[in-house]
């Protein structure tokens, strides 16, 4: 069985989600239990960091379908940032990059939501 | 006719006896008495060869029937009374029925001397039934094969017999006197192997206690009866030989009894403790034979709790399973689960407190809440069940009363709960099975679907040559792949993959393929069948699954293919030795149910040119694994299409999974893999519609 960890660090407004190993349906229950804690926590702005994802497979992909629309509802989202080539292959071919926001790195992810807010203010 | 050898061999013995009392019958009612030694003799050896006839008789018929211990002791009573009767009131009784001086031998006459005869066949009858009642008891329960001792004995018996009638010479007198002493002493050494009585019950060895103060005194009165005066001894008069042993056999019935009474008695103190052994090791074979035949876990629990009560004589007993990060009290034998609940979580709180990593004792005068309790429960036993070294709950058991709990206690539950787990743990892995069983009837039945659901041939045309490879992972990956016939002219496919796996899988693809048959008929371009088929979907799929698709039509009239993709693997077009990925944006199905979706799907058209080649894929091919977990790869999934450009369709799908197979033979495929080739040979010669309808669509068969 492949190994999968997905690990958050807090960035006060924003968090951020590393996922390291292979998402795949059998993983894939344990990144839904970090996107739910979240989002119990009232944690809407959140960054997925991708750059130790191996592998992604459907299942995968539809835990971010899952948890989008809970987050852009309480002002929120989910950026997704600094994927291999191999990986944003996967998301760009179903056509993700036209439903998220996807950046080469972790820190203007981040800086799109803090800009965001401020704009807010 | 067939006949029960056994049985016929019970018959023999039976004859036997019977022509021999006949015989013995017939010399004592012709011969005259004598005191002559020849005399006695003869008379000695015929008694002594009817009573052996009789017991080897009896011995058979003993064995058939299984005796237990008690109701051989009180047979043996029973025929000792009736030897106490019929000695104690012979002169009455006899003298009733005779004129003669001589009550117990008379000289003439037959019905005396019947009636003697069979006065006389009665005592020795039951004489034999005693001594065969002595051997089983002898033989109960001995671990080793002692029978020599026994039959040492019975020599010694005969010996001390037939030497009474050298009685008549007081020179020999020793000879007789010697074979006495010896067999006393054997009956002595033999009458001590009683261990039987250790394997009786509480109640049977109180029984017992009475019994055989009772037989041991009726063996006494018999030996003292049956002495004195030898011309009014019944049993002197019939044969000498048969008195002494009628003596013999009292004395090692009063030996025999006194010994059975003596041990019996310093047996009932410890009896309880004795008995309460058995019933745990009863109990515990019981335990372990259920193991293997009790698989529901509810069932089992109470089995568990059930016993554990009785080997701790506790007054109740439950488990405290651990579920879902807390302990839960199951299979409560005598206790409410209120009580079971209060004392559950007490133990739950204090567990760092005690060493449970076996039976401990833990005294409920601790126990704050114990007034809430619903029973006076004052102490409990914790023992720890434990699978694989992992803590799977406790089996605890509880007095009432103040009463406690010992060390014997403890060592019976450390015992049994060890049992107990590993039946736990098997009733688990037993649902376990079940369970993956069920999976796999259920992926049975997905890939059933699934198999009905793909076409079952492809559609034959002239100017066209399809080819398609599927093969089906164990799980299902939800591949899906159809062709339509639009209409005359127009030749409709499509590829999907649904994400997830498994049954749930196979039905989204059912419904899929029904989606797609429908709006295949009445919608005239691939975009729009998509951005329908997506509105149709909204219906029925969550939010985490979604389909991939591509969709195309080829107008077989003007050489065109126009295609719309949903987020699915680029169609790749194959022509002059070159490769383009065909990649018009879309987004898969089922992800997005806004504008968004129809607004940035795209179509595409394509003038196709003789032998273009268009590969429709899904990412099992692309993703297929090795053994070092490396992608099969677009890379060389392109370089073996290109290569084998020339070549038709057929060829090159065969070549594409050959090469796929071979990459990754030493990893299991985990998703579908589907490839379909279409190979458009050459423009159509069109000259009317008749010649078209008569050249295309018409699917071979």
């Amino acid at each position: 069985m492949a190994e999968f960890n997905a690990s958050t660090k807090d960035l006060g407004e924003v968090s951020v989600i590393y996922l390291q190993g292979y998402l795949d349906a059998h993983t894939a229950p344990s990144l839904e239990n970090t996107f739910s804690n979240l989002i119990e926590k009232g944690k809407y702005c959140t960054v997925v960091n991708f750059t130790e994802l191996a592998y992604i497979s459907s299942a995968g992909l539809g835990v971010f379908m899952a948890f989008i629309e809970k987050m852009r509802e309480n002002n929120g989202d989910i950026k997704l940032s600094s994927m291999s080539d191999k990986v944003y292959n996967i998301f760009d071919l179903l056509g993700f990059p036209l439903l998220y926001e996807i950046y080469k790195t972790e820190d203007e992810a981040v800086n799109k939501f803090i800009e965001s807010k401020n704009l807010e203010k | 006719m067939k006949f029960d050898i056994p049985a016929l061999k019970i018959n023999q013995k039976f004859q036997t006896f019977i022509v021999l009392s006949i015989v013995l019958f017939g010399f004592k009612l012709f011969a005259p008495g004598s005191d002559s030694i020849t005399y006695l003799l003869i008379n000695d050896l015929l008694v002594g060869f009817t009573v052996a006839a009789f017991i080897f008789y009896l011995m058979d018929w003993i064995h058939l029937k299984k005796i237990n211990p008690l109701s051989l002791v009180m047979n043996i009573g029973i025929f000792t009374a009736v030897i106490f009767l019929l000695i104690t009131f012979s002169n009455t009784i006899l003298r009733g029925l005779s004129t003669e001086n001589n009550i117990y031998f008379p000289k003439t006459g037959f019905i005396p001397n019947l009636v003697v005869f069979v006065y006389s066949f009665i005592i020795l009858g039951s004489l034999s039934y005693i001594f065969l009642a002595f051997r089983e008891l002898y033989s109960l329960k001995q671990k080793r094969d002692i029978n020599t001792y026994f039959n040492t004995m019975v020599v010694f018996f005969i010996l001390a017999s037939y030497s009474t009638l050298l009685q008549k010479s007081t020179d020999l007198l020793y000879i007789k006197d010697t074979f006495f002493i010896i067999s006393i002493l054997l009956i002595i050494i033999n009458s001590i192997k009683i261990s039987w009585i250790a394997f009786i019950v509480k109640k049977e060895k109180k029984i017992l206690l009475f019994l055989s103060i009772i037989i041991a005194i009726l063996f006494v009165s018999n030996l003292v009866k049956n002495s004195g005066n030898n011309n009014a001894n019944l049993l002197v008069q019939f044969s000498p030989a048969l008195n002494q042993f009628f003596n013999i056999i009292g004395i090692y019935g009063a030996i025999y009894f006194s010994i059975l009474f003596f041990t019996t008695l310093f047996h009932i103190p410890t009896a309880e403790a004795f008995d309460r052994k058995a019933q745990e090791v009863t109990s515990l074979q019981y335990f372990s034979k259920l193991i293997t035949e009790v698989l529901d876990f509810d069932d089992l629990v109470k089995t568990i709790t059930d016993i554990a009560s009785k080997i701790s004589n506790a007054d109740a007993a439950w488990i405290a399973w651990q579920e879902n990060g807390g302990l839960k009290s199951v299979g409560n034998n005598s206790i409410g689960f209120l009580d079971a609940d209060l004392i559950t979580s007490f133990v739950a709180e204090n567990k760092n407190k005690y060493n449970l990593n076996e039976t401990v004792f833990i005294s409920m005068d601790k126990f704050q809440k114990k007034s809430q309790l619903g029973e006076s429960f004052s102490n409990i036993t914790v023992s720890p069940l434990r699978a694989h070294n992992e803590l799977k709950g406790y089996l605890l058991t509880g007095k009432k009363n103040n009463f406690l709990f010992d060390d014997e206690d403890k060592n019976a539950l450390d015992t049994f709960s060890d049992y107990a787990s590993i039946a736990i743990e098997n009733s688990r892995l037993f649902e376990e099975s079940i369970i993956k069983e069920r999976l796999e009837k259920e992926l049975d039945v997905a890939r059933e679907v699934q198999r009905k659901i793909l076409p079952s041939k492809n559609p034959n045309y002239e100017g066209l040559s399809i080819s398609t490879v599927f093969i089906p992972a164990f799980e299902v990956g939800g591949d899906y792949y159809d062709f339509f016939e639009i209409d005359k002219y127009t030749f409709g496919f499509v590829i999907a993959d649904v994400s997830g796996k498994g049954i749930s899988a196979a039905f989204i693809m059912a419904e899929v393929k029904g989606i797609f048959e429908s709006l295949s008929k009445t919608i005239k371009t691939p975009k729009n069948i998509l951005i329908k088929a997506n509105e149709i979907l909204q219906r029925t799929l969550d939010r985490k699954n979604f389909v991939s698709a591509a969709y195309g039509f080829i107008d077989l009239q003007n050489e065109t293919m126009l295609i719309s993709r949903a987020g699915h693997c680029p169609i790749i077009l194959l022509r002059d030795n070159s490769i383009e990925n065909l990649r018009p944006s879309g987004i898969g199905l089922g992800l997005n149910f806004s504008d968004h979706f129809s607004n940035t799907l795209e179509e595409i058209k394509i003038d196709l040119k003789e032998n273009d080649i268009i590969v429709l894929y899904t990412d099992g091919i692309t993703e297929a694994k090795n053994k070092l977990l490396e992608d099969f790869g677009s890379d060389l999934f392109e370089k073996i299409l290109i290569e084998n450009c020339d070549k038709d369709a057929d060829y090159i799908s065969n070549k594409v999974i050959r090469e796929v197979t071979l990459f990754s033979q030493n990893h299991p495929q985990h998703d579908d893999i589907t490839l379909v080739i279409l190979k458009w040979k050459q423009k159509l010669k069109i000259d009317g519609e008749k010649e078209w309808q008569n050249s295309t669509l018409q699917p071979k068969i």
